[in-house]
């Protein structure tokens, strides 16, 4: 970093990108105002982040912000030609074609790209680019907007408050079940560019869908931050999952924040497949369950390179019987370094709550910690935990290599198997996706 | 085929084979026998290239070339296949999955002929389509892991398997249907060296079509004909020794 760039110059940058966003996305007053609130909040926050220095953020936040995007995109076809291809590349169209599904495409600039079939708009899902949904509905989303975060928890929240712009807004009405799963795409553009979808999931009683991200960016980003906060919404008796699939370059920052309200009755299965999780991953969603609620977190972390991956996750059992399960499976190479830190706390009469963890450690290098909380405030929970990290057993390796597959084919084959139990419920397509980056990942590897 | 010379074998320093002599022509039908602890699964996973074991002396010859520096993979691809005494689980890896990839790569035919041809053999070995989908050995009683072995040994066609125990922990109706297997395998010309115990496996078998070979402390210290089994099965090893003089 060549100059040094002060909070009072940060702050000034962001109060150029509120007025920007403000006037981009035609947004209403009270919208803009909670941007303002933020920035105040950005000046007194703590940052606490492990990775990120103050410094550092500041100088992610002080890089301008180029736009390219085309104003008006009905389709596909609208798009930048090299944005086209690179979406070719992602295997989005295939996607499209397989599924008569929901599609969004976030750059850093905003929701480019989305296309959702009306009959469903009519049957009572929304889903809308975020600042759309601020203008269309303002009272629904002023009743869910930064309503599970404090704006002031730390510099990372402010900021993202302050300078969020696009993301999705979920809207599923009373009853509906959503038969396919909705994709949304986020891509990073331009460098230093913190890029902060907000992401709002309502999902009313009675409801089911499922939301799948799909995180990438182009190889020529440098030094990015990625700041998603997502904010869910269980009704009696809902039933959605999230699935978030990470594959960012390594030199991107990711920081997602989500949170969730589970209600009677509800469940919510949170899985985030982190195959590229970028230069440093550190996330710690969580949950709040109500009665007979169930939540669970599954985390694929595969860590590279030298790689910071620190996935925590609290569960708040808050209704008798709820509960939550925190489970994760770790394939550990290189130098990079892997923590899990999952906390689940009874707070119900016949709550229940397990941690696992799991992990395969492919180098010397290659570090893992886990340190597993479990807290009860009743005398009734049964909480639990289990944690195995090792090596590839070599009876495994060898019994695989025995039948002609070479070391590395073996290995692959051994690390596929032990991610397999948790990469149920994704769509074929993003499972041989998935398959492939880890058959690369192991032999880049070894 | 296989020529086995004057091979010491050593387990974390400790030597376990202490020269062995072992020749198998091709086609042809070898029985290892001797008690528990005198050298026979330590030859076998020598012989498929286990690398834990280390070879301390002695050659290892197949069709001419030593195989000695050879992984275990390359010597698959050379025609030798073990079926494991205790085959291990490999959580999250399908049946099918590992086979198709093992036929691809061993045999360069595409997934959805080795699909076929996969589903058909495991028939013959009583899998059904279903099973295949099952994780490798993952909760397998002992009667279905023998079967799974054998079923891989169909498919590979090798020139040499050695079969560690295939008798092992097996229900009756399981060894009828391995031991008739092994002969159709023998029969089309896959050349056998079987490690058991017990000579109920080769039953059915013309003990004129087979040799025995008696292990003791890392050595074959016998060679007899297929007949033999019998009489080590009515007077036990400890008689059989005494009256040789392989007691030293």
């Amino acid at each position: 970093m060549s100059e040094t760039i002060t909070l009072a110059d940060a702050k000034a940058v962001i109060e150029n990108q509120i007025e920007e966003l403000a006037r981009r996305n035609r947004e209403p007053e009270w919208m803009t105002k909670i941007r303002y609130r933020a920035l105040e909040a950005f000046e007194r926050a703590p940052h606490n982040d492990p990775v990120i220095s103050e410094e550092q953020l500041l100088h992610f936040i002080a890089k301008p912000e180029v736009e390219g995007i085309p104003e008006h995109i009905e389709s596909l076809e609208d798009l930048p030609a090299e944005l086209k291809a690179l979406l070719d590349r992602l295997g989005i169209e295939e996607v499209e074609q397989k599924y008569v599904a929901g599609l969004a495409v976030q750059t850093d600039t905003g929701v480019i790209y989305n296309q959702f079939l009306q009959e469903w708009a009519k049957k009572g899902l929304t889903v809308l680019p975020t600042e759309e949904a601020v203008r269309r509905y303002p009272d629904l989303v002023k009743e869910h907007f930064l309503r599970l975060f404090r704006v002031d928890e730390s510099k990372l929240t402010a900021y993202h408050t302050a300078v969020w712009n696009g993301g999705i807004f979920l809207h599923v009405k009373e009853g509906l079940k959503v038969p396919f799963p909705l994709h949304l795409f986020f891509l990073i553009q331009e460098s230093a560019l913190a890029q902060a979808p907000h992401i709002i999931i309502i999902a009313e009683p009675n409801t089911e869908f499922h939301l799948i991200e799909g995180c990438t960016a182009p190889i020529l980003v440098r030094h990015s931050l990625h700041l998603d906060m997502t904010e869910a919404y269980f009704g009696e008796n809902a039933k959605g999952q999230l699935t978030v699939l990470q594959n960012w370059p390594e030199y991107v920052h990711t920081r997602p924040m989500t949170r969730a309200k589970i209600g009677k009755n509800a469940r919510f299965i949170n899985t985030t497949v982190g195959l590229g999780t970028g230069k440093s991953n550190t996330a710690n969603p969580k949950y709040w369950v109500d009665e007979n609620g169930y939540v669970e977190l599954n985390g694929i972390l595969l860590g590279q390179k030298d790689w910071y991956v620190d996935l925590g996750g609290e569960m708040y059992l808050q209704g008798k019987g709820a509960a939550g399960i925190n489970a994760s499976k770790a394939v550990i190479m290189d130098e990079s370094t892997v923590i899990t830190r999952g906390i689940i706390t009874a707070e119900a009469p016949k709550t229940k709550g397990h941690i696992s963890c799991d992990a395969l450690l492919l180098s010397d290098k290659s570090r893992m910690e886990t340190y597993p909380g479990l807290v009860s405030r009743v005398d009734d929970a049964e909480l639990s935990h289990e944690a195995a990290i090792g090596k590839i057993r070599e009876e495994e390796l060898f019994y695989l290599m025995s039948r002609g597959l070479s070391e590395e084919k073996a290995t692959q084959l051994i690390v596929k198997g032990f991610l397999e139990p948790m990469l149920k419920d994704i769509p074929m397509e993003f499972l041989v996706e998935i398959r492939k980056i880890i058959e690369l990942a192991v032999s880049g590897g070894m | 085929m296989l020529k086995v010379e004057n091979l010491h074998v050593s387990v974390d320093d400790k030597e376990i084979l202490r020269g062995v002599d072992l020749s198998v022509g091709q086609g042809e039908f070898h029985v290892v026998m001797g008690p528990n602890g005198s050298g026979k699964s330590t030859l076998a996973l020598t012989l498929a290239g286990h690398p834990r074991y280390k070879v301390t002396k002695g050659t290892l010859l197949f069709d001419g070339e030593s195989i000695l520096n050879l992984g275990p993979d390359e010597r698959a691809r050379k025609g030798i296949l073990l079926a494991f005494q205790v085959p291990p689980e490999v959580e999250g890896v399908k049946i099918i999955e590992f086979l198709q990839q093992v036929l691809v790569e061993l045999k360069g035919i595409d997934p959805a002929e080795a699909y076929d041809a996969i589903v058909k053999k495991a028939g013959e070995l009583w899998f059904k389509e279903d099973d295949l989908h099952r994780y490798v050995n993952v909760g397998f009683s002992g009667g279905e892991r023998k079967r799974l072995e054998l079923l891989q040994a169909l498919l590979i066609e090798p020139k040499l398997l050695i079969l560690d125990e295939p008798d092992s922990g097996v229900d009756v109706d399981s060894l009828s249907i391995i031991s008739r297997k092994i002969e159709e395998l023998n029969r089309a010309g896959t050349a056998v060296l079987l490690i058991t115990h017990y000579g109920r496996i080769l039953e059915h078998l013309d003990p004129g079509t087979f040799r025995v070979h008696v292990m003791k402390d890392g050595r074959i210290v016998m060679e007899r004909g297929g007949e033999f089994v019998n009489e080590i099965e009515e007077r036990g090893f400890q008689a059989i020794f005494e009256e040789c003089g392989c007691d030293e």
